[in-house]
């Protein structure tokens, strides 16, 4: 258990690796002069050279890659062309809102998604199934920002029952976190029924019903119980579709988080901001996945057992 | 006499292909979705002539009207009949779903049969590069390409591709790796068939039901990703009559018409609806596991 649980973690550092990397070329993949590109149309030769300055251009590739990767772990990510101010600060002032919509989204998300995937499967082909994976292909189908939209048109446009935009209180939350974990808890349904339906098949669970056993019984404590390990999988990759998808939803609610911020930054061409962006959301997504394969690992005897 | 003719032809005519259609037959779900689709594609296909305006049919004495006998979905902002603009959207999604995951299934492929058949080194590189672009969680990654490439259609096809491929690559390597095991592709090694053709001709076709199957939903989930881009401002540009850039600019009336986001939020969702239950049937349909 120890030896996977170390193996697993070493296993993360040249992913990280290839990241950073990857961000680091980011600005490097512009076509043309990047510098020149961040300056603008607009720009005198002087402003072209300043911010080939500031982003480090001059120098070899190589230095560039090391100052880039020494100032990372000194907590320093570059200073925003937008607002002039450290990006690190920006980020730090946006990062809780974006953690606060994602684990609200997931939480809801997971339990609806879940409670529909255990009653489709359970009574697979009747009609509680149908209408179960009727939401759920119509959940994976919907344009994220588009179910924002229509939920803002009725909640808080016409019945004025909640805020349009904005991040203060609980009531700011719902309607994103709804438009967030619509998808999520549409593909945990999916699986979750392909899950339950797969235990049901197996012998002791036939057993379970052969001595007696309440169809509840059976149901939340053998099948659930046991149905429950692959979808812990399923739940730590939509992690990263929350991430991802927070984007669009923020953009649409005017929420003050990472991916609004990511949005401006493109529209501005601030790229040391978009490149530190792009870099936590992928560095916060292989470290879930991280979590998650540990707390797989802990959960199924199988690996348990090596 | 008749009768033994009669079940050898029943055996005769039992192909592969001909069971799966048989199979298809019966996904009634699937086979609406397609109707739906060919639909769309006939509307790509003749749009200008069925629809009752022009996509930049400016009329400044009718804008932000709701829906009418005039105009079905109303109009925008300009007076434009949202009903056509709908209509004459189809075209823009369905060519950037269906070449952007074109593109991506094409290369994803070559690199997983290459990755899985030759394995060692060439297939750590693959492998890396694949679980690299997987760390970018959702749409971040094309939205870090539009970053580099700069806003517009073309550009959404490229970042979509690259965003599409490692996926395709994933599911051919791994049935390219239980393929090459198998006794037909060692028969064909032993009978000196090259690396390409026992690639193309026998370890493609073996993976061609998955592909089909993941292609499929694929495009789905592209034209959500292409309109998200639009809804974004990195897509497509005003005029273009694409459906996220509609949403995009409805937004702003979105208390006052609701008309001009429900629309083309709807086309959006029905295609890529459709999309999915397509695929859902055809995996039912070629799944072999699934008949048992």
């Amino acid at each position: 258990m120890l030896r996977y649980i170390v193996k697993r973690i070493l296993a993360v550092i040249p992913t990280l690796i290839l990241i950073s990397i990857f961000v680091f070329m980011f600005v490097r993949f512009i076509p043309g002069d990047p510098a020149r590109r961040v300056a603008g149309p607009d720009a005198t030769l002087e402003d072209v050279e300043m911010i080939r300055e500031t982003l480090g251009l001059n120098k070899p590739v190589f230095e560039q890659y090391k100052d880039y990767i020494l100032g990372l772990l000194h907590g320093d990510m570059g200073t925003s062309l937008k607002t002039k101010r450290a990006v690190t600060y920006e980020i730090g002032l946006r990062y809780m809102n974006t953690v606060t919509l994602t684990i609200s989204s997931l939480v809801w998300s997971v339990i609806f998604g879940v409670l529909i995937g255990v009653f489709s499967g359970k009574n697979r082909s009747k009609w509680q199934d149908y209408a179960g994976m009727t939401f759920a292909v119509s959940g994976i189908s919907l344009p994220s920002f588009w179910l924002g939209l229509m939920l803002i048109q009725i909640f808080s446009v016409k019945l004025k029952w909640l805020p349009t935009v904005g991040a203060e209180g609980f009531k700011s939350l719902i309607l994103p976190s709804i438009t967030l974990g619509a998808s999520v808890a549409a593909i945990i349904a999916r699986f979750t029924r392909s899950s339950i339906i797969e235990v049901m098949k197996e012998d002791y669970i036939r057993t379970a019903y052969a001595k007696g056993l309440k169809d509840k019984k059976v149901i939340w404590k053998h099948v659930f119980k046991n149905s429950m390990i692959p979808v812990v999988t399923v739940v730590g990759l939509q992690f990263g579709f929350l991430l991802g998808g927070s984007v669009v939803t923020e953009s649409v609610f005017a929420y003050p988080g990472l991916g609004s911020l990511l949005i401006d930054s493109v529209n501005f061409r601030d790229y040391p901001m978009i490149q530190s962006l792009i870099l936590i959301f992928s560095m916060n997504f292989v470290l879930i996945n991280l979590i998650v394969d540990l707390i797989y690992a802990a959960l199924n005897p199988e690996i348990k057992l090596q | 006499m008749d009768k033994s003719k009669d079940i050898e032809q029943k055996e005769e005519i039992r192909t592969p292909f001909k069971e799966f259609l048989m199979k298809f037959k019966k996904q009634k779900t699937a086979i609406v979705a397609l109707i739906f689709l060919l639909l769309l594609v006939v509307f790509s296909i003749i749009g200008e002539m069925i629809v009752p305006y022009g996509v930049d049919e400016y009329d400044y004495m009718n804008v932000l009207q709701s829906p009418s006998k005039a105009h079905w979905f109303g109009t925008d902002e300009f007076g434009r009949d949202i009903f056509s603009r709908v209509i004459l959207g189809a075209r823009i999604s369905l060519a950037v779903g269906l070449s952007s995951v074109t593109i991506g299934a094409v290369i994803g492929t070559i690199l997983g049969l290459v990755s899985g058949y030759y394995g060692g080194f060439i297939d750590s590189v693959i492998m890396r590069i694949c679980d690299t672009l997987f760390a970018f969680p959702g749409i971040i990654l094309a939205i870090g390409i539009m970053a580099i490439l700069g806003p517009g259609m073309f550009n959404v096809v490229i970042s979509v591709s690259i965003f599409s491929a490692p996926s395709f690559a994933r599911i051919v390597r791994s049935s390219t790796l239980t393929q090459k095991e198998s006794i037909y592709v060692q028969a064909a090694k032993n009978l000196g068939a090259s690396d390409m053709r026992i690639l193309f001709r026998h370890i493609l076709p073996g993976a061609m039901s998955e592909i089909i199957v993941y292609y499929t939903m694929n495009i789905g989930s592209s034209i959500l990703t292409a309109s998200s881009l639009s809804f974004l401002g990195m897509g497509a540009q005003a005029p273009s009559p694409e459906w996220g850039l509609q949403l995009s600019t409805g937004r702003a009336y979105v208390g006052l018409n609701w008309h001009m986001t429900f629309f083309p939020g709807l086309a959006i969702f029905l295609t890529v609806l459709s999309f999915n239950l397509l695929g859902d049937g055809l995996r039912d349909a070629l799944d072999p596991k699934l008949t048992q």
